[in-house]
């Protein structure tokens, strides 16, 4: 069975030959195990486009790892397409102004989110003046990134998600997380317009991406719209304010036959009835240390809803072989009888495992994952 | 109900439009600086902190209504410094060395300053030094550690080592953020776990006013 066979199999709940395995990775973590297997980082991959540059690579850790699973496209939803502003620079971190206005400071040598330290837009007066730069444009995809990891992952016959975000995700690089939660009782006419315009613009950048010829088969959809002990906002606001715009840019994959993952960390239990019903059909990556446990969520949601994640990073990075079994297999157990399950970890791969233990979590899945 | 109980009921509501007039009202009637901080707006933020715990009110309901606050005591501030009366407690709160997540944090600072605190920010990426020498600067009662990577976690060790050194008697420290544990806070010595902003404020409330 190939990968793409294998994950289409899984997200329509039917009985593959065995777990498919997709997996991200810390920064380090690829860098170090690239280092291990003889197939380092080119130059390119800067520490500022880490969060996409990997796909750049003539191999991407996905293929390395031989995954069944990749993800194109990744549009970039950016106001202004300028190169960054640098405010000021250290040997440690670098303030910048992005093309949102949003003034961010970034480690120079390491991966993990910014400091927020302020945003340019904060107002709807503000938001209107920049509005019209939201449209969709060929600009908005790295094609010369994705178009080969497209054709490599068809001839390998692995599954190809279209990647984008949600609106969530969105809008917090351009008002900041405060501002727009704030918003949500303070401005929510406002709140509306931007959701409304972004999620216009993401499913005109489906159409587009479509028209250019990269025709997808699944949707990872990034959107964190929950902490370590819960969602963001109440079950109320998430059906007032983003549910509607989940449900417009999921119908729009539905109505191609692309089911949707959708990738949020946290805690997101409080909010899983209402994202099934706006569509989404699996969730990703069910942090393990925010209280999301698949062997409780399968029982409870049966064929409602799929996996893909789940095994605790903190396990992991034990190294220890045994600990790490009793882990996959324990949940492994409670989900393969559903036929809805994908391998992944509980976020991303640490640094701090080995890469011995990581192909060992590897073969463990391929092996104790069959279904034969 | 008496203006106290609207001023405490428009913290609940995030009604900052309304604080110039209800801390006037307050005022003309007479009651003491003190009890309108005490029953009107921390009143307020203490009732927003239960129904936070209670999975009532989510992030924007706190946001709105710690603004309110917010905006409540910079009008009252004068007042109260002009009737004497002080903070309950001090704490100085910071993201540790290595770490620029700042959003939890600042839910915790509101979190404080809601429940009577005087608030030093000292924002994130800030080292077991800085801590300790703004300690020396302010009269401390709480230091409230924050840290989101399971990377930058370690460093609460080295601050929590150095405030015990550094500083006699010690001021109490609290820790939090999305790896920290109550098993991590045991190991470390440290005096309370801030499993979220609002049970951040209870302990740090009971750690340092009884």
């Amino acid at each position: 069975m190939t990968g793409k066979e294998r994950v289409a199999r899984t997200l329509t709940h039917r009985q593959p030959d065995r777990v498919p395995i997709y997996d991200k990775f810390w920064f380090e973590a690829e860098r170090d195990f690239r280092e291990r297997l003889g197939v380092p980082l080119l130059e390119r991959h800067t520490r500022f486009d880490c969060d996409t540059a990997p796909c750049a690579q003539p191999q991407t850790i996905w293929e390395l790892f031989d995954m069944d699973m990749v993800e194109v496209a990744w549009p970039d939803f950016r106001l202004r397409f300028s190169p960054p502003e640098v405010i000021e620079e250290t040997d440690e971190w670098l303030l910048q102004r992005d093309g949102n206005q949003a003034v961010l400071r970034w480690w120079k040598h390491k991966m993990g989110t910014p400091e927020h330290v302020a945003f340019g837009i904060d107002s709807p007066e503000k938001w209107a003046a920049v509005k019209h730069l939201m449209t969709a444009s060929r600009e908005r995809v790295r094609w010369d990134e994705f178009w080969p990891l497209y054709r490599r992952a068809r001839a390998a016959g692995r599954y190809v998600c279209f990647a984008t975000v949600e609106p969530i995700e969105m809008i917090k690089d351009v008002l900041g997380h405060e501002i727009m939660l704030r918003s949500m009782i303070k401005r929510p006419e406002w709140i509306h317009d931007i959701f409304n315009t972004y999620i216009t613009v993401a499913i005109e950048m489906l159409e587009l991406v479509e028209a250019e010829g990269m025709v997808c088969d699944g949707a990872f959809v990034y959107g964190d719209i929950a902490y370590n002990t819960g969602p963001f906002m109440s079950p109320r606001h998430y059906r007032e304010f983003v549910q509607p715009y989940h449900r417009r840019l999921f119908d729009e994959f539905h109505q191609r036959g692309m089911p949707v993952l959708l990738h949020s960390d946290g805690d997101i239990r409080l909010l899983l009835d209402d994202l099934i019903d706006a569509g989404v059909d699996f969730i990703n990556p069910l942090e393990a240390k925010a209280g999301m446990d698949v062997r409780e969520l399968a029982p409870k949601y049966g064929n409602q809803l799929g996996y893909c994640g789940n095994i605790d990073a903190r396990v992991l990075a034990t190294n220890d072989l045994e600990r790490i079994r009793e882990e996959l297999r324990s949940k492994l157990t409670a989900v393969m009888a559903g036929h809805n399950y994908i391998y992944h970890s509980d976020h991303s791969v640490p640094p701090s495992v080995t890469l011995e233990t990581y192909q060992a979590v590897l073969a463990e899945v391929r092996q104790a994952g069959r279904y034969d | 109900m008496s203006v106290v109980e609207v001023l405490s009921q428009a913290v609940l509501t995030g009604d900052d439009e309304q604080m110039p007039d209800l801390i006037s009202q307050a005022l003309d009637e007479g009651l003491p600086a003190r009890r309108i901080l005490n029953e009107g707006l921390l009143a307020g933020m203490a009732e927003v902190g239960r129904r936070f715990r209670e999975n009532e009110f989510f992030i924007p309901e706190v946001l709105v209504a710690a603004g309110a606050m917010k905006a409540g005591l910079q009008l009252l501030r004068p007042h109260l410094a002009r009737q004497g009366v002080q903070a309950a407690a001090t704490a100085v709160i910071g993201t540790v060395k290595g770490d620029l997540h700042d959003i939890g944090k600042n839910l915790v600072a509101m979190m404080l300053e809601g429940a009577g605190f005087e608030v030093v920010d000292l924002g994130v990426d800030v080292s077991a030094e800085q801590f300790v020498e703004a300690c020396r600067t302010h009269p401390v009662d709480l230091v409230a550690l924050s840290a989101l990577l399971t990377t930058t976690m370690p460093e609460m060790i080295g601050v929590v080592r150095l405030i015990r050194q550094e500083l006699k008697p010690s001021p109490r420290v609290i820790i939090g953020g999305s790896p920290v544990t109550q098993q991590f806070t045991d190991e470390i010595g440290a005096d309370g776990y801030a499993r979220d902003a609002a049970t951040g404020a209870e302990v740090a409330r009971q750690l340092c006013m009884g």
